[in-house]
């Protein structure tokens, strides 16, 4: 069974659609990329996956169970976890606050324990807020926040956006060493190069619409693309 | 003027500054979680007042009034969280802000019909105020003063403290990221609004037992309320709580400058001032609830 399905699924805000019959599915275990120019709906479709919008139709399943009209909030017990393009820790908590507050944990002492093993840095500034940590840091407790709850599907919004180029590394090590905690993981990237490196397959998105869809080496080996939506090399 | 009379001017302000930070607490827990100024504050607080009066009737002292004060004004604010403000959530702010206005004009004529513009005052025993030093202190003052205190510590405990609170702050900080984190908005809501009326109880109940209690109290309290609020930065709970007190300071100490009857334009003042100069507020950067 398909960890997510996404079928003919249109979603936007007020009364406008942003996305437009789109259709992606991930595996178990897979990184799949979803690339695409600023602004061609990859955050749309993501809040929508999350629960986060209320203009959405179309079919979206997890793991076979239907995710429309399931509340947002319901989605990490399921074994979704999402960080956000922007503002994805709780900047007015503490590191640690930010690992509490998270619901769904089953052996809640033992899994903080285990993040902060993970990542070290974070053990450190366990009671610093959130929003004094440095930009390695906080990418670093994003990921330790959605990992709290043990999730079998991760969506991430641009983990590497406004990072410099050794903490992209960083970041991208992070996304590869999930499939060994048994995570999934749907990955949205502008300038997608780097990401496809990692991934197994990508989708190509323009305009709300997904525009070529392959296999994550044969899309980098795509001359026509590369210029038009993968960014410099 | 002497310095024993400015003394005691502080004093009062301290004490008034402190039922204006109670109100301001309650309003920026509002701002913070449901992201709107409920201008029914005031007279969520009024409500609470007379609830207090009511039991006074019945042989109730000061712990009655309180009691019975705060439990009356949890409950209203939670009413009009879940009749009203609840089906707002989805639109814009200035929905839910006109709607507090229209709710708080509502709630004085409802009390004014039934109880009349007259003020009354809590029939507690009178206690011969106790010099220490230049100061003149009233036993009432002091139990006002540990009340307010208590019941400001109390909210700062369950927001840093509790789980809920923790919950609370996570909504406020970013509504988003909570919900993809698993919590539930409804139950935080339900939460800040019994605390939110509460502090308004507390706040309505202590100005009852400082000053009298009628119909336009809570109105009244709204406008240093609100200027308490934007001075700490609009959302920041320790910010309300000291801009509730330079409000009271402010008031008190400008008396003998502009008379008895225009103090109340003071915190008005400052609110301009505060608006034209420096909107953000005094600790704008050091959000608590953002
Ligand atoms: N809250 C919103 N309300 C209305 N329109 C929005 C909202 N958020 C985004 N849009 C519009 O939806 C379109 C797609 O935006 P979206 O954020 O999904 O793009 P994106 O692919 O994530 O871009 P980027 O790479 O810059 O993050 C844009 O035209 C944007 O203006
Ligand atoms: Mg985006």
């Amino acid at each position: 069974m398909s960890t997510l399905t996404v079928a003919n699924l249109y979603a936007g805000y007020g009364d406008v659609d942003i996305v437009t019959d789109l259709s992606l599915r991930v595996e178990p275990l897979e990184i799949v990329t979803i690339a695409g120019t600023n602004g061609s709906g990859k955050s749309t479709l993501v809040k929508g996956l999350m629960g986060l919008l209320k203009r959405i139709r179309g079919r979206v399943d997890f793991e076979g169970t239907s995710l429309l009209g399931v509340p947002g909030e319901r989605r990490i017990h399921m074994g979704i976890a999402y960080v956000p393009q922007v503002n994805n820790v709780f900047a007015s908590l503490t590191v640690l606050e930010n690992l509490q507050v998270v619901e769904g944990v089953s052996d809640r002492r033992r899994r903080m324990a285990e993040m902060l093993d993970r990542f070290p840095a974070l053990q450190e500034r366990r009671s610093t807020k959130a929003g004094a940590l440095s930009g390695g840091e906080r990418q670093q407790l994003a990921f330790a926040r959605a990992l709290m709850a043990s999730p079998r599907l991760m969506i991430l919004d641009e983990p590497t956006a406004a990072l410099s180029p050794a903490l992209v590394h960083e970041v991208l090590r992070l996304i590869t060493a999930l499939r060994g905690m048994g995570v999934a993981v749907l990955l949205v990237e502008q300038r997608a190069r780097q990401a496809l490196a990692i991934s197994d397959r990508g989708y190509i998105l323009d305009s709300g619409r997904v525009v070529i869809e392959d296999r994550a080496d044969r899309l980098l080996a795509d001359e026509r693309m590369a210029d038009l939506y993968l960014g410099e090399h | 003027m002497g310095s024993a009379y400015l003394i005691n001017l502080a004093f009062n302000g301290v004490i008034l500054g402190l039922i204006v930070a109670l109100a301001a607490l309650s309003i920026t827990l509002v701002f913070g979680i449901a992201r709107f100024p409920n201008a029914a504050t005031g007279d969520v607080a009024t409500v609470g007042a007379f609830a207090g009066l009511a039991v006074t009737a019945t042989g109730g002292g000061t712990a009655a009034i309180l009691g019975f004060g705060v439990l009356t004004a949890a409950g209203l604010s939670l009413l009009f969280y879940l009749i009203l403000f609840r089906g707002l959530a989805d639109k814009p702010p200035v929905a839910s802000l006109i709607a507090s206005i229209g709710l708080a004009f509502f709630v004085r004529a409802v009390l004014t019909f039934f109880v009349g513009h007259n003020q009354q005052v809590y029939p507690l025993p009178i206690v011969r105020a106790v010099p220490f030093g230049p100061l003149r202190v009233q036993p009432t003052d002091l139990q006002v003063i540990a009340v307010a205190v208590l019941a400001l510590a109390a909210v700062f405990a369950l927001l840093h403290l509790t789980a809920i609170g923790r919950r609370m702050r996570a909504v406020a900080d970013n509504p988003d990221l909570a919900r993809a984190s698993g919590i539930a908005a409804t139950r935080v809501l339900v939460v800040m609004w019994l605390c939110a009326g509460a502090l308004a109880g507390v706040s309505g109940t202590l100005l009852g037992i400082k000053t009298v209690v009628s119909p336009e109290m809570g109105w009244d309290l709204l406008m240093p309320a609100f200027a308490a609020t934007i001075l700490g930065t609009i959302g920041n709970p320790v910010g309300a709580v000291l801009g509730g007190l330079l409000i009271g300071l402010a008031q008190e100490l400008s008396t003998p400058i502009v008379g008895f009857t225009y103090k109340i334009g003071v915190g008005f003042l400052v609110l301009l001032l505060m608006l034209l100069v420096r909107p953000q507020g005094l600790f704008a950067g050091n959000a608590l609830v953002r």
